[in-house]
């Protein structure tokens, strides 16, 4: 793909987090969502934190291919949380009758590492398996 | 006593020294020569009035001079050689035939005019009789003839184009489109649902470029052809932006665009190709209104497909219920196998 990136995917020990840096159509949402399962199993991360903040628009689509991402990560081991959903994104979510199903969600990105790392979290998981 | 032609046999024995002199400055033997022909000229016209023996100094201050013109002269030529370049093009030789065809074609397409509206025409194109006088004529009002004289104008065009496309209109509708096009009437191209035809119509499509190019290009729409995902994405920004003149709070911008997110997934997903319409409207309220239209299969039940839940490409199934929800008004025609239109508007300020 040409130009900037659209996504970025960085590994910060064993999470990832993965920023949406503008609006994609659905071919780059469904491309984003292959790369970040590709790399959950790559990098053997425990927790995903995905940054939606420049998100024009969270479309049923949208809403659907982040559930089916968190899902799929779930499956894989690694527990999701989305971050940076917009005050006039969530509106227009509620309005259209639409939410992020069980996947949980935090503010920003730090308080979305803090959720990942609170008892219980992906971090302590993977302390426990090593303790165990 | 002074014998007559002596101050011409001094002014011949500068010539060797003017040659130098003006040789040294110009590299042209043929330009050198007029300058010291020029000098002596010059030097012989003031002869008498030169004190003798200050012939030569003198001579060799005007050779300069005439130099210096030389100069300044060819400097001035250059400065201003840009403004004589020929900007036009030659006549091409294939000119003359697309002229005489382009008669044709005129004269074709006035002779398909009715007999009343050719002479009103002619009468105020080519004999330049005002309105008013023509009214009287046919004892009608100023503004009659005038909205008349622009109805002929528009059929003159679309008959041009016709003529000159040597196409029939395949179909009875495809006419009135074209003159609802042509006469840029909106209402007009409403009634006859123009941009469905011109969907479902390649020859009307082709036709109506140069009728749409000629209409004042409107900045309180915008058009756009849909086929990919990546024109779902141009459609709502568009629609986001259009939005935004009107001064609707950053959330209800989300809202549209969400809105115009899924109607113009449902073009890309189930008909291939479309084209999305946002427009400012100012009655009976300010709002934006976007339609979607389409040339696909159809929605067998639209009444199933608004329901919530209703999903045939694995979705949420909350596009059409979804996005009626978003907005302040909300329709949708469908027939089948001849496509859909989805028209919402949403208002702006008080709900």
């Amino acid at each position: 793909m040409t130009g900037p990136k659209l996504v970025s995917i960085l590994r910060q020990g064993s999470w990832l987090i993965a920023s949406i840096h503008t609006a994609l159509d659905d071919t780059q949402m469904l491309m984003f969502q292959h790369d970040l399962i590709d790399q959950i199993g790559r990098y053997r991360s425990r927790g995903v934190v995905i940054d939606v903040a420049a998100l024009d628009v969270l479309d049923s689509f949208g809403a659907r291919t982040l559930r089916t991402i968190a899902e799929m990560a779930r499956l894989r081991g690694a527990e999701t949380v989305i971050v940076g959903i917009q005050p006039d994104v969530a509106f227009a979510m509620v309005s259209l009758g639409m939410d992020t199903g069980t996947v949980p969600t935090a503010l920003d990105l730090e308080e979305g590492l803090e959720y990942l790392g609170r008892p219980g979290g992906a971090r302590s998981a993977r302390h426990g398996r090593a303790a165990g | 006593m002074r014998d007559e032609p002596r101050p011409h046999d001094d002014v011949a024995a500068l010539i060797p020294m003017l040659r130098r002199v003006i040789g040294a400055r110009v590299d042209d033997a043929a330009t050198a020569d007029d300058l010291v022909q020029e000098t002596l000229v010059r030097v012989l016209a003031a002869a008498a009035r030169v004190e003798p023996g200050m012939l030569e100094p003198y001579a060799i201050v005007t050779a300069r001079n005439v130099v210096a013109s030389l100069w300044r002269e060819q400097d001035r030529h250059r400065r201003n050689r840009h403004r004589v370049v020929d900007l036009d093009l030659p006549d091409s030789p294939d000119q003359d035939l697309l002229a005489s065809e382009e008669r044709t074609a005129v004269a074709e397409a006035l002779a398909r005019l009715t007999d009343r509206e050719r002479a009103t025409l002619l009468a105020h194109e080519v004999s330049g009789q005002d309105t008013r006088s023509l009214a009287a004529e046919q004892g009608s009002t100023a503004g009659a003839v005038a909205a008349q004289l622009n109805r002929t104008r528009a059929r003159l065009r679309v008959e041009y184009l016709l003529v000159r496309e040597n196409v029939e209109p395949p179909t009875e509708r495809c006419r009135p489109v074209l003159l609802a096009l042509s006469g840029g009437d909106r209402r007009r191209q409403r009634e006859v649902d123009a941009g469905r035809h011109l969907l479902e119509c390649d020859v009307c499509a082709q036709l109506s470029q140069p009728l749409m190019e000629r209409a004042q290009p409107r900045d309180d729409e915008v058009r756009i052809p849909i086929s990919t995902d990546a024109d779902i994405v141009a459609a709502r920004q568009a629609a986001r932006e259009l939005a935004a003149r009107l001064g609707f709070a950053r959330t209800e911008l989300t809202i549209i665009a969400t809105a115009v997110s899924e109607v113009t997934r449902n073009i890309v997903r189930f008909a291939g190709t479309g084209e999305v319409v946002v427009e400012l409207v100012d009655r009976p309220r300010r709002g934006v209104q976007v339609t979607a239209r389409d040339t696909g299969p159809g929605i067998p039940d639209v009444e199933k497909a608004l329901a919530d839940g209703y999903s045939t490409y694995n979705g949420l199934g909350l596009g059409l219920p979804g996005a009626r929800r978003l907005m302040d008004e909300f329709a949708v025609v469908s027939e089948m196998g001849r496509g859909t239109t989805v028209t919402m508007t949403k208002w702006c300020g008080e709900r």
